[in-house]
């Protein structure tokens, strides 16, 4: 699809020209006179460039421009401003308020519109993906608010309560701005915006500091603590947003001028206190192709170069204020804009100034008085020259990156190999782990099934050769194989129940509760235990572990309660604190408090074996089931008092607050 | 009591003995082949080897196979049994010692007819076996 220019200029004859070179450059144009149309415009159609006059009929453009800025739909529409005005003012009021380009009339069509395509480029390959804030604030109802707020706009929104949740989030999901409170419970605002300076992924996320207090301090911590904007909290939400939108700005332009062609249309800056000289030179440069900016004096060129970019600087020597030569000092002190070649411009045979000129890191000099043919000259060299170095400087910064990027590769690779030998080696242990717990299932059990056996052999076939202690030590020896045979399935169980996967299901505990108990009740037709199981308890749980451990609890009971005279046994669920509680409950022997640590560990038994028989396993299952599910259990009881089992599912237990 | 034939897969000695013993003490009188090994097991079923002289006609009416066994293990007796036309619908029993789901499932994914495990005590194992006796040997009608 074509992209669509709006041109905002009351003068029918530049809105005429610019369609004209705009159509020819294939864009879709929506040429208009006033703010009035542009809003109509700009409320139903997508835009994605904006030509803006400086003066309009019904409106201030700088404001027009800041009015566009503050709304999540032009926020990111590239904004070139179009101006008679050489007022340098102007152009840094303009540039500041966020105008991506800021040319001056009498422009040059080709000009405009290639830099207009130049920025659009730029802007839609780093602009490609929706844009996501981060917001980190304890305060519920106010990052709600925020939320709500920065959705309408049209932002993704993530929200974290902490600072470590907000880095945390901030780490996975790489958002274009953070807005982070100043004032946190855990790690503060300074701290999490310094952290993230400190990270080489996240260190040019623009943040935003929110302050609570009215404390001349606040600004100074923000700035020490590295926020690219403050905002109070106190003030209005949309304050907020708006400065949010700039900072989300400046993040893409700077971006933009990252990416900046090398063979685009070029700048100079003009410097000089002679109107007329400024006028005729910027004449003669705009007719080789340049766009021209014009400073009278060595404080606006200063002002300047600080928001606008510029290919070349020509610098009157002799200035009245700030000197030519100072001029060049200070701008040849300031990085970046110190690598701009500065052609210095003399009217006179100076020689000592020149040199003067040079020693303050001048790259050229001319004098006014020589053919413009020299001029234009000098400075297509200077800007060659400036074009080589950059181009090297990016092949260097290529060859720097692929550096970085196969150092990263072969960590990358020498993570992933640690990571497969890891991988490897616990599958290699599980796989063992597997043939042992095999092979003690085939193996340890045949022997048993001899000593049981033929025991009960001779039992059967030679009892009338044996005596009564003869009969009961063979008895005894029947026992004990038996014993060790249930040993052994209750430690495979228990070690089956820590690597079987998990598969959750809709169960209804109440009806498997049901089913145990008759199948014990069965077993055991003399025992008469009242059974109170309460109806309906569903849980989302695995079906086969959950039988397990049901049945492991409801045999404790049954047997716990073998020697009351009123057995009883109760399972049911309670709410606390908005988690489910489980429990079963019994009258039986119960246990002394003072042991409830030993109980869930495997072969300890509270017990002896005469009088209640077990192998000390059941409720160590019990536990690995239930941490399996995420949840948790507890057991309560007094000697002789019965005993209760809670657990949960899915969550630990609830504090409790005293 | 159908008169059909036992056909016993099983490498431990005391299980030998104590399965026999099972077997008689439930009344069943059938005649009981015991092979040792995998490979005797379908020397056995496929008349080669040692076998080669038995009549191919008189099939077993049921086959107890353990699984653990020396040379070619049970499961791939059963793969065996399964493939050949032969042999493919023998009822076969699985008896073994684990009851390890993977040998649960293996063991009804090959085809077995049925999976019992070998209880440690004796009375309960007199019990299956008296159960798979009267399964496989009177209610089961045999394909011919």
């Amino acid at each position: 699809m074509n992209e669509t220019v709006l041109i905002l200029d009351d003068s029918l004859t530049v809105r005429m020209d610019l369609a004209e070179a705009f159509d020819a450059a294939r864009f879709r144009t929506l040429p208009c006179a006033t703010a009035a149309e542009a809003r109509e415009l700009l409320a139903h159609e997508a835009i994605d460039v904006i030509i803006l006059d400086v003066l309009l009929p019904d409106a201030d453009g700088v404001e027009f421009l800041a009015e566009l800025r503050s709304l999540p739909a032009s926020a990111g529409v590239v904004v070139l401003m179009l101006s008679t005005e050489a007022e340098v003012r102007d152009r840094v009021r303009a540039l500041k308020t966020g105008a991506d380009e800021y040319v001056g009339k009498p422009y040059d069509a080709r000009y405009v519109v290639s830099r207009a395509q130049e920025l659009h480029r730029a802007r839609t390959r780093t602009a490609g993906e929706s844009t996501t804030i981060l917001i980190i604030d304890d305060s519920a109802t106010f990052r709600e608010e925020l939320r709500r707020a920065c959705r309408v706009s049209g932002y993704e929104v993530l929200t974290a309560e902490t600072g470590a949740e907000g880095l945390r989030l901030a780490a996975t999901h790489r958002p274009n701005a953070i807005i982070v409170d100043g004032v946190l419970p855990d790690v503060d605002g300074g701290t999490v915006i310094r952290r993230l300076r400190l990270d080489a992924a996240l260190r040019s996320t623009p943040c935003l500091l929110l302050t609570g207090t009215q404390d001349r301090q606040a600004e100074l911590v923000a700035l020490d603590a590295g926020a690219d904007a403050f905002v109070r909290k106190e003030e209005d939400i949309a304050i907020v947003l708006a400065r949010l939108a700039a900072l989300l700005r400046s993040a893409t332009s700077a971006k933009t001028e990252d990416t900046r062609s090398l063979s685009g249309p070029k700048k100079i800056l003009a410097v000089d206190d002679s109107p007329t000289y400024l006028n005729e030179l910027a004449k003669l440069l705009r007719n080789e192709g340049y766009d021209v900016v014009m400073a009278r004096s060595g404080e606006e060129a200063l002002e300047l170069v600080t928001v606008q970019v510029v290919d070349c600087i020509l610098l009157d020597l002799l200035m009245p204020g700030i000197s030519g030569e100072e001029t060049c000092r200070r701008i040849k002190s300031v990085p970046v804009v110190r690598e701009v070649p500065i052609i210095m411009l003399t009217s006179l045979e100076d020689r000592e100034a020149m040199i003067n000129a040079l020693g303050a890191g001048a790259d050229d000099y001319i004098q006014k008085s020589s053919e413009f043919e020299v001029l234009i000259a000098r400075v297509r060299a200077q800007i060659r020259r400036k074009q080589f170095e950059d181009e090297n400087r990016n092949i260097r910064d290529q060859l720097l990156q692929k550096e970085i990027e196969a150092i990263e590769a072969r960590a990358a690779a020498e993570l992933s190999e640690t990571r497969a030998v890891l991988v490897a080696e616990l599958e290699r242990k599980n796989r063992e782990l597997e043939a042992f717990s095999y092979s003690v299932s085939h193996d340890l059990r045949t022997p048993l099934r001899g000593i049981d056996g033929f025991s009960r052999a001779l039992l059967d076939d030679y009892q009338d050769k044996l005596d009564a202690t003869g009969v009961n030590y063979l008895r005894r020896v029947r026992a004990a194989a038996q014993r060790m045979g249930e040993l052994i399935d209750d430690l495979l169980e228990l070690a089956r129940v820590g690597r079987t996967e998990l598969h959750r299901d809709h169960v209804n505990l109440s009806s498997m509760a049901e089913a145990i108990t008759t199948s014990l009740a069965q077993r055991d037709p003399h025992r008469h235990v009242v059974v109170e199981i309460s109806n309906g308890h569903e849980a989302l749980a695995d079906r086969r572990l959950m039988m397990a451990a049901l049945e492991n609890l409801f045999e404790n009971a049954w047997k716990f309660t073998s020697r009351v005279a009123e057995p009883k046994i109760e399972f049911g669920t309670y709410d606390q604190y908005g988690v489910t509680v489980y429990f079963l409950r019994d009258n039986g022997s119960g246990f002394d408090m003072k042991y409830v640590e030993k109980l869930f560990k495997p072969f300890q038994r509270l017990h002896g074996e005469d009088d209640f028989p077990g192998t000390g396993i059941g409720l160590a299952t019990v536990q690995r089931i239930i941490e399996r599910h995420g949840g948790e259990v507890r057991a309560e009881g007094t000697v002789g008092g019965g005993a209760t089992i809670s657990f949960t599912l899915s969550s630990a237990f609830p504090p409790v607050t005293a | 009591m159908r008169g059909g034939l036992i056909l016993l897969v099983e490498d431990q000695d005391d299980d030998v003995e104590l399965t026999l013993r099972a077997f008689s003490q439930s009344n069943i009188a059938n005649e009981i082949v015991v092979v040792r090994d995998g490979e005797e097991a379908l020397d056995y079923l496929f008349t080669s080897g040692p076998y080669a002289d038995r009549d191919p006609s008189l099939a077993p009416s049921v086959i107890l196979l353990d699984l653990k066994l020396p040379k070619v293990s049970g499961l791939d007796v059963l793969r065996r049994i399964r493939a050949d036309t032969r042999t493919r619908r023998l009822p076969v029993v699985v008896l073994t010692s684990s009851n390890e789901e993977t040998d649960v499932k293996a063991s009804y994914d090959l085809g077995a007819n049925s999976f019992v495990r070998k209880p440690v005590d004796l009375a309960q194992f007199i019990e299956a076996a008296h159960h798979l006796g009267l399964y496989w040997l009177v209610l089961n009608e045999p394909v011919t």
